[in-house]
């Protein structure tokens, strides 16, 4: 294990542990008043949790996709599986519907990630298995169409919910809550361990289909599994806490210059550093203006963009030299 | 400097207004000025409303000129009104600014705070030659608000509220609102109003530090009830919540019209019942 590596994984940790003291109160965890505790343990620590597994899934599915579809832009949301959630969120809060309760906008999310990626996948395959190509055009018209139609739904309601469902599509972690976090990982986790399971297979993929093919992987399945691990992590993230930007695009390019594109390491060290964004980001989303706050999502930008571009400008990030 | 035209603009509508005509075809941009020229008895003259206007609900027969924010030019001049109506609160800027290129009469509503309220009617009758009915509706307004602000500083000590508009994500009810205006006049402390916008999105364990001894959930879409339960499980701590002082309240007071003294009445009942 190279030293970088070494350092960025104590660095998240440390990062996650001192996020739970900090926000509009700071709080010691070995001091603590029964209010301390609450928000400690009932708010902050769901809410890091969150953050970390959202921030880890997009870090991994960012990483996966640049492989399968071999194009440095692709990211989580670039299958249309982001307006698939969307646009079902949006129904669901257009219909008023409480049919599952507190979850049910997570579910309708869910649903319509699931959906869209089941559309998209179906649209990549031809001749027993998927393509790069025409996966990123399925993903790209399917998510113009669903984006459009969500526009269609905004342009044409005068609704309140219209404006909550914009706030969530930016990416909101503060009602995390334990209910949704034990499902939310485990449907990570699979799709976590389908990755690194394939990862050798991911890493032939890279180097074209005929090479894997000469190496022994069969390019068309390799990418059906991945794909659908991709699916199950972004589906989970994007229903969990709407769509953050930025994470899934850039981490991995950031840590394939630090590490090199090997994917056994890269996936992982992406989901230590895409968490340890996200994390970082929803700290000073809660506490740079409190009692107000800012998405996660926009701030997860500010931070990472300047630092990839100064890497893209500065440094050989693309391996070109 | 653009905010010194747009007085200079109001200025010379209300001179405008003062010496023609009062005007028989009035198009209102928002639903409050709507409810208010109903109010005030006018609602053969008006000719068009926006979609969102639907109080009193047979306003909803009006025809329609688009929404608030954009409403269609095109709708209000096929209507040929001699007035339009709009706010400052809501309606955008420019659309006064085109109104005044094509010589149309219009005229700014600018009161944005219930006590601001009576003046505003007083000041949108005179420039429509109502001024008899906005006197009486602004007199009956203001007595309301004399006798619940009499009620409300005999409370003390000052109960801290919180007026939640929506409970996930959680916007509240910020200074510069009608609901900020009602707690304050009913007595209450509201633990939003040091915030610098009107609609915050706001820190939830914020809300549980300031310990809010009462908190309204206003009406929005759907089941309010069914919607909120995730953000009262986390408050679960709060007194207001244990102790039953959580109560969800109707939408008079989204609109500064002449519904927030139902909608303060409303505050003030849940109040009183402790």
């Amino acid at each position: 294990m190279k030293k970088q590596t070494l350092w960025m994984i104590i660095g998240s940790v440390c990062l996650a542990v001192l996020s739970l003291c900090v926000g509009p109160k700071w709080i010691n965890p070995l001091q603590m008043d029964e209010v301390s505790r609450q928000i400690l343990l009932s708010i902050r620590l769901p809410r890091v949790i969150l953050s970390l597994l959202m921030g880890g899934a997009l870090g991994a599915s960012g990483a996966v996709l640049q492989g399968i579809l071999r194009n440095p832009l692709a990211d989580p949301y670039i299958l249309g599986i982001s307006s698939g959630a969307a646009l079902l969120a949006a129904l669901g809060l257009l219909l008023g519907s409480t049919a599952f309760g507190f979850f049910t906008i997570p579910v309708f999310a869910f649903v319509g990630a699931v959906l869209t990626g089941i559309a998209v996948g179906a649209m990549g395959y031809r001749r027993g298995g998927l393509w790069p190509e025409r996966l990123l055009l399925a993903g790209v018209g399917v998510g113009f169409l669903f984006s459009s139609l969500l526009m269609l739904m905004m342009s044409l309601s005068s609704d309140e919910g219209m404006r909550r469902a914009i706030l969530w599509i930016f990416g909101d972690l503060a009602m995390a809550d334990w209910s949704l976090i034990p499902y939310g990982f485990v449907l990570i986790l699979i799709g976590l361990i389908l990755s690194l399971w394939r990862a050798k297979g991911l890493n032939a993929l890279m180097l074209g289909d005929d090479i894997a093919h000469s190496l022994g992987f069969n390019p068309g399945r390799e990418r059906w599994i991945l794909f659908l691990a991709v699916g199950l992590m972004t589906a989970a993230s994007v229903s969990m806490g709407g769509v953050v930007g930025f994470i899934g695009l850039l981490v991995p390019h950031i840590i394939r210059f630090v590490v090199g594109s090997d994917n056994r390491v890269l996936i992982p060290l992406s989901v230590v550093a895409g968490g340890a964004l996200l994390c970082t980001a929803d700290t000073i989303g809660r506490t740079a203006v409190a009692p107000m706050e800012l998405p996660s999502g926009i701030i997860t930008a500010v931070l990472g963009a300047p630092y990839f571009l100064y890497l893209l400008k500065q440094k050989d990030i693309l391996g070109e030299s | 400097m653009r905010r010194i035209f747009f007085y200079t603009l109001i200025c010379l509508s209300l001179s405008g207004g003062a010496f023609a005509a009062p005007p028989e075809r009035i198009i209102s941009l928002a639903p409050n000025l709507t409810e208010i020229l109903y109010a005030m008895g006018l609602e053969e003259r008006i000719v068009g409303v926006t979609s969102y206007c639907d109080q009193p609900p047979r306003a909803k027969d009006k025809p329609k000129i688009g929404g608030m924010s954009n409403p269609s030019l095109e709708a209000v001049v096929s209507l040929r009104p001699d007035m339009v109506v709009m706010t400052t609160d809501g309606n955008p800027r420019e659309f006064e600014v085109k109104m005044r290129n094509l010589h149309q009469r219009t005229y700014v509503f600018q009161a944005r705070q219930i006590s601001e309220l009576p003046q505003g009617i007083r000041d949108l009758g005179a420039a429509l030659g109502a001024e008899e009915q906005a006197l009486a509706l602004a007199l009956r307004i203001q007595d309301a608000l004399d006798r619940m602000r009499a009620g409300g500083s005999a409370q003390s000590p000052k109960r801290k509220a919180l007026f939640i508009v929506w409970p996930e994500p959680m916007i509240v009810a910020g200074p510069w609102t009608a609901m900020d205006d009602a707690l304050h006049l009913l007595g209450l402390e509201n633990i939003a109003h040091d915030v610098k916008t009107k609609y915050p999105k706001y820190s939830v364990e914020e809300i549980i530090h300031r310990n809010p001894d009462v908190i309204f959930i206003g009406k929005g879409h759907g089941n309010m009830q069914e919607v909120s339960k995730g953000l009262l499980q986390k408050l679960r701590m709060l007194d207001a919540v244990k102790k039953g002082r959580v109560y969800f309240t109707g939408d008079a007071l989204y609109r500064l019209g002449p519904r927030v003294i139902d909608g303060i009445e409303e505050l003030s009942g849940y109040l009183n019942r402790e």
